[in-house]
């Protein structure tokens, strides 16, 4: 039966009169990519800094692979990798030396690190550049280099704070496929903005705001969450829809319509009052009926408010 | 314990040994210049200081401003740049190394900077200038730069530490740290301020740094109070940055 990795109980972060994390209860499984979405000033950043030792809770506990990050600090960073939001490669070295400097600083011997570096260097496709420095490298490959980093002592749990930030959807992808590459082999703990990746890598995702918790589950779990209402499109030939738009606003199982031209978007209280909406369009000039798959980033807005975070 | 410490010291020697050449030509044409102009310049309108010709009065504060200038540079600099700009330093924490490991390591590298910098220096006046000295006084000199050094990569390493603009790290060079050493003798006598404030600049670990250091290489005259002195600021300012530094790292 998997264990889970990664464990918060009533953690609290305060800044002054600023509580940062609120009570933020978690229990992220083993072996698991779990995913944590949030605004800007969520608490994201605040809580993997509590996790990854870098910083020390109000109150509150938490436990990565079972010991305690008040009390093993030194312990659980060394069976964890990060990844963070800044590119804190050291330009001064090659790429080949940065990683070299991060396995002494887990206290690595030379015999076994140097394998082990080869091996990192062919999988992120930067073996050929390995003697050049971090500037001239891509942000793909930069990034893909931090990743490399974080993985060179082979920790249990990998924190990914944002880790595709700024990079074009070629190197975004490559990430997701290094990513999706290491499941199952450690617990993967990732942040982000992009709901597509959240939703492409995670198992469970996380959705925080104000520093709490307000929604956990897999990505249909979440959906699903989001109302009963089920959302249809009906595209009308001619102009069709503006005589329909009307009769289908006035009936009692339509929650909200909007129309666009020759479309009209419907919001039904449930998915059974379709056939109360068929019945009503019989003989129209109907050219197609299509179901609207709610997105992640429609439970993330439905969750969160549209209003823009500073 | 201090695998960390060792880690970090070895990267900054790597960077170092790639950039010898242009550091030393940087960090030797300034006393050099300093040497020439006001050592050999000014030395027929000044005469004898303290018994000793200008130039042999000045060369060993040139060779001490040069050590603990470069031991407080590169720490303050390094430091700010590793926590500010490049964020080496938080990258360094997510390790199971210590906080103190990677201060330790810094003010070691700043330390290292000055006596290797400062030893140029001395080797270039020693070769192109007619300054001269008993090669055993060398040994006793070297009592003083080495907490000297130490004393500054220290400062630099405070300074570094709180200061998170790079425009303040200038100006409390300009306002502290040159006065400070400009105020311990290094182109005059002691002799020359009035007594009222002579006991307050004698106070100044600075003060004994740069005049212990002339009268012990120049005239071979040990003074013991002034290397407690200098040895006691650098213990006082070592703690102060690793429990300044693993506050800050705290916050």
């Amino acid at each position: 039966m998997p264990t889970d990795s990664i464990v918060t109980r009533s953690l609290t972060k305060s800044y002054g009169s600023l509580t940062a994390l609120d009570s933020f209860d978690l229990a992220v499984e083993q072996g698991s990519i779990f995913g944590l979405l949030g605004p800007n000033g969520a608490g994201k950043t605040t809580l993997i800094r509590i996790l990854t030792t870098l910083m020390r809770q109000s109150s509150g506990e938490a436990s990565i692979e079972g010991l305690d990050i008040g009390r093993y600090g030194r312990e659980i960073r060394c069976m964890i990798g990060v990844v963070s939001q800044e590119n804190s490669l050291d330009r001064y070295l090659t790429a080949r030396e940065n990683l070299e400097l991060h396995a002494r600083l887990h206290g690595m011997n030379k015999r076994s690190y140097k394998g082990r570096i080869d091996d990192l260097l062919e999988l992120m496709g930067l073996a050929g550049r390995q003697h050049d420095f971090p500037d001239t490298f891509s942000g793909g490959m930069q990034r893909r280099l931090v990743i490399a980093r974080a993985l060179v002592h082979q920790p249990r749990v990998l924190f990914l704070d944002e880790p595709t930030t700024g990079l074009d959807p070629q190197s975004r992808r490559a990430v997701w496929e290094y990513v999706r590459s290491l499941a199952g082999s450690m617990t993967i703990f990732l942040t982000t903005h992009y709901l597509e990746e959240a939703e492409q890598l995670c198992n469970r995702i996380a959705i925080m705001d104000h520093g709490r918790m307000i929604a956990i589950g897999s990505t249909q779990e979440l959906k699903d969450r989001l109302s009963g209402a089920t959302v249809y499109e009906i595209e009308f030939t001619g102009d069709g829809a503006d005589r329909y738009a009307a009769l289908l606003g006035s009936m009692s199982c339509v929650n909200n319509i909007s129309q666009m031209h020759n479309k009209i978007t419907v919001t039904l209280e449930c998915w059974e009052c379709l056939s109360e909406i068929v019945t009503a369009l019989d003989g129209a000039p109907v050219r197609r009926i299509s179901l609207q798959e709610r997105t992640l980033e429609d439970v993330f807005i439905s969750l969160t408010g549209e209003k823009v975070r500073e | 314990m201090l695998q960390g410490t060792l880690a970090i010291w070895q990267r900054d020697m790597l960077i170092l040994r790639r950039s010898i050449t242009s550091e030393l030509v940087a960090v030797v044409a300034y006393p050099l210049t300093i040497y020439l102009a006001f050592g050999i310049g000014m030395q027929g309108y000044i005469g004898l200081v303290d018994g000793a010709p200008y130039s042999m009065f000045i060369a060993p504060g040139l060779i001490t401003m040069t050590a603990v200038s470069a031991a407080y540079n590169e720490s303050v600099w390094s430091l700010w740049f590793h926590r500010r700009v490049q964020f080496t330093i938080e990258s360094y924490r997510v390790t199971p190394i210590s906080v103190s490991e990677i201060v330790i390591a810094k003010i070691l590298t700043g330390f290292t900077h000055g006596i290797i910098k400062g030893c140029a220096v001395g080797l270039v006046i020693f070769a192109i200038t007619p300054f001269r000295f008993p090669l055993e006084h060398l040994f006793y000199y070297l009592l003083f730069l080495v907490p000297g050094s130490a004393l500054f990569s220290c400062a630099g390493i405070i300074s570094g530490t709180v200061m998170d603009k790079p425009e303040t790290i200038g100006k409390v060079e300009a306002v502290l740290v040159m006065p400070l050493i400009f105020m311990s003798g290094l182109f005059f006598p002691l002799s020359s301020y009035p007594p009222g404030i002579l006991s307050w600049v004698r106070a100044l670990p600075t003060t004994a740094l740069f005049e212990g250091a002339r009268r012990i290489l120049v005239a071979g005259e040990l003074q013991p109070i002034s290397l407690f002195q200098v040895a006691g600021s650098a213990v006082v300012a070592f703690v102060a940055a690793v429990v300044i530094f693993r506050r800050k790292m705290a916050e």
